[in-house]
């Protein structure tokens, strides 16, 4: 391994700093064994891994989870970012957030939160997070705005909130946002196991992006509307990562880095912890983030395919996932000879969407 | 007007790919030496006038009127994206 690709540095670094979350959504894409992974890095060594990224030429930190205000030190790390020049991120569900707390991100030098909407109001919201969050999240999006920072909302759609694409919109523009992510789903983790009830029928997704559309012409200007088109729907994969290994970077919990989130369920790999090799020694000679980089390692249809450097085959661990192969071609493609699962599953009834949560496997993993 | 650059924006120098950078929400722009130049000139106090009598002086082989309408499309640009915002003196 290695030397046949010369990798440029990473963009950007996901770090997860916990999978413990108040919320329990039912489209999580944390592992749905998060419990049984080993305890959380401390706050010393995402302190030295935050500088690591800013050495080794990231430019974008994320602070993400799990819930990444249930730390006490995210405040410490995200100073260690801004010190080492990173732009940072906070994404969070705002649950728990008060106006010092949030007055101490900024003053820690965080430039953009990120918070999430389960739907356009409180009822529906709240039966989606399994818990009164909706209201104070409103607050708490406000008290960021008050603070000078960047406000995106973050909406994850599924078939239980689609139809409510415009209010949340209206929604995300009366709080200040700058921004708005409208993403589709993405099957993964407890997605996954939930899908049956988080699927859309075609006509709810070609409405919803109807009115997305829209709002990025009205809204021109004051907030950015960006709608994630769910690679399902598509008939061609998403760039996952924009490449394996080619410009991102996650480090999970409890260490383990990742060229994904999602890669720490894919067998026969023995991902390299931060606690035992720099960042810098595993973006460049980790086995791992070797593996799939570039397009060598493609079969057919991807390796003759004219857009293999559009989108790197798609998602490694959807392919794992639906194929039980990491290395074939992401079923969302249409030239997947695996097509036929997604195409059955979309196409496939459907009915009142049940409400369901983050799931707990943790057991079974033991 | 006095260009000043928005909270949402931040400039720096990239050593890893050995250019400057703007950095936003989500977002890099790499930014040729000659955008570095004008917008390290932008202070929030400093107008478009005095940015372009800064580079002229700095560069006299180039015309004063290139420079001048170099630097008001550029910062026409980065405000249409909300990277740079304008105040009356």
């Amino acid at each position: 391994m290695g030397g046949a690709v010369t990798a440029a540095p990473p963009m950007a670094l996901l770090a997860e700093l916990t999978y413990r979350c108040p919320l329990r959504c039912g489209y999580c894409a944390n592992p749905t064994d998060w419990r049984g992974y080993g305890r959380e890095l401390d706050g010393d060594a995402w302190r030295r891994v935050v500088r690591e990224a800013g050495a080794l030429g990231v430019l974008h930190l994320h602070l993400s989870g799990g819930e990444p205000l249930l730390r006490d030190d995210l405040e410490d790390i995200a100073r260690e970012g801004r010190d080492a020049g990173l732009y940072v991120n906070v994404i969070t569900s705002g649950f728990g957030a008060t106006r010092a707390r949030v007055e101490a991100l900024a003053a820690a030098g965080v430039d953009h939160v990120q918070v999430s909407l389960q739907d356009a109001d409180g009822e529906r919201g709240d039966r989606v997070a399994g818990v009164r969050a909706h209201d104070h999240k409103l607050v708490v999006a406000r008290m960021v705005r008050d603070a000078g920072m960047e406000l995106s909302i973050n909406v994850v759609l599924h078939r239980g909130n689609l139809a409510r694409t415009g209010e949340i919109i209206a929604l995300a523009a009366s709080l200040g946002a700058q921004r708005l992510e409208l993403a589709n789903t993405q099957y993964h983790g407890s997605a996954l196991a939930n899908r049956a009830d988080l699927l859309p029928a075609r006509a709810q997704l070609d409405a919803a992006f109807a009115v997305a559309r829209a709002a990025q012409r009205d809204l021109a200007g004051r907030m950015d509307v960006i709608y994630v088109v769910p690679d399902w729907f598509a008939d061609a994969p998403r760039p996952c990562m924009d490449g394996w290994g080619r410009r991102f970077m996650t480090v999970i919990p409890d260490g383990t880095a990742l060229p994904c989130p999602g890669a720490h369920g894919l067998p026969g790999f023995a991902f390299d912890n931060v606690r035992d090799r720099s960042l810098d020694d595993i973006w460049y000679r980790g086995a791992d983030f070797e593996r799939y980089r570039g397009t060598a390692w493609m079969a057919e249809p991807c390796a003759s395919c004219e857009r293999r450097e559009v989108d790197y085959g798609g998602c490694r661990c959807q392919a794992f996932a639906l194929t039980g192969d990491a290395a074939a071609t992401d079923p969302a493609c249409a030239k997947s000879p695996h097509h036929k699962l997604i195409r059955d599953e979309r196409e496939g009834p459907r009915g009142e969407p049940a409400v369901l949560y983050r799931i707990d496997t943790t057991r079974a993993r033991r | 007007m006095v260009p000043s650059l928005a909270r949402r924006a931040r400039v720096r120098w990239d050593a890893a790919r050995d250019c400057h950078v703007l950095l936003y929400p989500e977002g890099v722009l790499v930014l040729t030496p000659e955008a570095a130049e004008v917008i390290e000139r932008i202070d929030g106090a400093r107008s478009v006038e005095a940015i372009v009598d800064a580079l002229a002086g700095e560069h006299p082989e180039a015309p004063r009127d290139v420079i001048d309408g170099d630097v008001r499309e550029l910062l026409e640009r980065l405000a249409a994206r909300g990277f740079v915002r304008w105040e009356a003196p």
